[in-house]
């Protein structure tokens, strides 16, 4: 327990400076009151950084239907490139991770299924063979692995996938259910994180106590995954007979250091101020602890939506997500301090008058923080807003 | 054997309630169905915003949704949604955005489960309640919106300052 406190003390090095950030740019190159951008996804994975080129995935209806989205800002590049479209028929909830040397893959549901693409170039592999939906991907050196949500009888589970790359080839090595047994009730929105001993894990919101619980599960290999155990250290069970369970929703993933994992939820347990913002570390052991309420006190009273765990390598760890404390939704960031995570900040170009929320982020190689986030403005319509943080 | 039969149809009852889903006997349909319903036959809507196990959404079930009366004025002067606050189940706004179930509440600003949402037959947002009500609450609720008084008035200026 010692140990473990200090390697989490140790691992809070980077996070005593603020975040310096650029001038924020608008991703999508169409906007419009009536076309509506959403950068939901599994693990929320929209955004990868990859050899200095910065890639962002969303869906929109600029089509008539909902179809994904690829914008690349090469290194040199003052903006975003056009968009370029994944999909030929409805889609959803695409994410992106960075193969390196300008590189990606990107994963998205289409027509029911889960698909995944190398980009640029590359063409599009279909992964489910049932219907599936909210598909994710984590890459760490050349592992890579999805996990989606895939219908098995009455209900979804989870499903994951090594694949393998050849060029700009994706091929499927192996795909297996976490759990084989039939699911005895909903399975979904996985997260998935590969750990620095080339572990595999993957957490997902998960019905079986007859409330949403988020569960995680993790294997050295990729094949064969240990019984999932909760993330929460919240109890299930009825109150005087009644419900079964507080709510908790959308589970994020992240490695961070050499061998930890960290994840974030949205937690209901104080079911009176709306979800919180919750995280659970696994500092190598493939076991999660006891959980730490990520927000301060002044977002105490407010509902947190669309969290999101990021970390690197070097032990920086940062959470985002979205409330409207000042009277209107912000971006709100906080740095792990060691022993709890730090004030909570507003992303600068994501706060103030207007509803900025539903965050992306990710650690490059360099500890610099990308952030991709939506702008609503219902006339003129929703822009992605992109800005990179560097630690000062 | 006549005992038997009754505490076998009670205890189906209570298993059928006790998840906090949509009140027994309800025609609840999703979201996508009800604006569809409302539009084709004038009818305003009345959405329960319910989460899977939430002891309130039960207790409410319960103690209220468990009125006869009250099911037949709602069923037959309403149509009923039931949206999932966790779900990541698709449907369509009015204004044509296509947004998961879970992600209605950040656009109602839902804190609390329950969360009862009465809109007109076109989707827009008449009042909405969170938390358990009792019976006379929803009948008193009623006839703030099919009576109209809604449009002159708030829902606290209707009932007098009763909340």
């Amino acid at each position: 327990m010692r140990a473990a406190a200090l390697l989490l003390a140790v691992l809070a090095w980077p996070a005593q400076a603020a975040w310096e950030w650029s001038a924020p740019l608008t991703v999508n190159s169409v906007r419009g009151a009536t076309i509506f951008p959403h950068l939901e996804s599994a693990n929320r994975r929209g955004i990868a950084v990859s050899g200095g080129t910065v890639g962002v995935v969303w869906e929109d209806n600029r089509d008539g239907t909902s179809q994904c989205y690829l914008a690349l800002k090469p290194a040199t590049a003052a903006n975003f490139q056009p968009e370029i479209r994944l999909s030929q028929a409805d889609c959803y909830e695409p994410v992106v991770v960075a193969l390196g040397a300008g590189r990606f893959v990107a994963a998205w549901e289409e027509a029911g299924r889960v698909h995944a693409r190398v980009l640029p170039g590359g063409k599009a592999l279909q992964l489910s063979k049932a219907d599936a939906v909210q598909v994710t991907l984590a890459i760490r050196g050349n592992a890579l692995y999805a996990a989606w949500a895939e219908q098995a009888g009455r209900f979804r589970r989870i499903v994951v996938a090594q694949l393998a790359i050849d060029s700009d080839k994706l091929g499927v090595i192996a795909v297996q259910p976490v759990e084989a047994a039939a699911p005895a009730d909903e399975q979904c929105w996985p997260a998935l994180a590969l750990a620095g001993d080339g572990s595999v894990t993957v957490a997902w919101e998960d019905r079986r106590s007859r409330h949403t619980v988020p569960m995680v599960s993790s294997s050295p290999d990729g094949r064969s995954f240990s019984p999932p155990a909760r993330l929460t250290d919240h109890k299930s069970g009825s109150v005087d007979g009644l419900g079964a369970g507080t709510g908790a929703m959308r589970p994020t993933l992240t490695a961070w250091g050499e061998q930890g994992l960290a994840a974030v939820w949205l937690d209901k347990r104080d079911f009176l101020s709306g979800y919180d913002v919750y995280a659970a570390f696994d500092t190598g052991t493939r076991r999660f602890g006891k959980n730490i309420r990520v927000q301060d006190s002044f977002g105490d009273n407010m509902a947190q939506w669309h969290a999101q765990i990021v970390g690197d390598v070097s032990g920086r760890l940062v959470a985002l997500w979205d409330d409207a404390r000042d009277g209107t939704p912000d971006v709100w960031l906080a740095d792990w301090e060691g022993v709890a995570f730090g004030d909570n900040v507003a992303v600068p170009a994501a706060s103030g008058p207007g509803a900025q929320s539903d965050p992306v982020a990710t650690l490059d190689a360099g500890g610099s923080l990308h952030v991709v986030w939506l702008d609503r403005d219902e006339a003129a319509g929703t822009r992605i807003r992109y800005a990179r943080a560097e630690r000062k | 054997m006549n005992l038997i039969k009754m505490l076998l149809a009670a205890s189906f009852f209570w298993a059928g309630t006790a998840l906090a889903d949509p009140p027994t006997g309800y025609p609840f349909v999703d979201y996508d169905a009800g604006l569809k319903a409302a539009r084709a036959n004038g009818k305003p809507i009345f959405l329960y915003f319910g989460r899977y196990g939430c002891a309130w959404c039960d207790h409410t079930n319960k103690k209220t949704f468990s009125d006869a009366a009250l099911k037949k004025l709602y069923a037959e002067n309403y149509v009923l949604v039931y949206v999932d606050a966790e779900s990541g189940k698709r449907l369509t706004l009015p204004t044509g955005e296509r947004i998961t179930e879970a992600e209605l509440g950040v656009r109602l600003q839902a804190f609390a489960t329950p969360l009862f949402v009465y809109l007109t037959p076109q989707g827009d947002k008449i009042v909405q309640i969170p938390g358990f009500k009792t019976v006379q609450d929803f009948r008193d609720y009623d006839r703030y919106v099919r009576g109209g008084h809604y449009k002159q008035k708030t829902l606290l200026e209707f009932l007098g300052g009763k909340s």
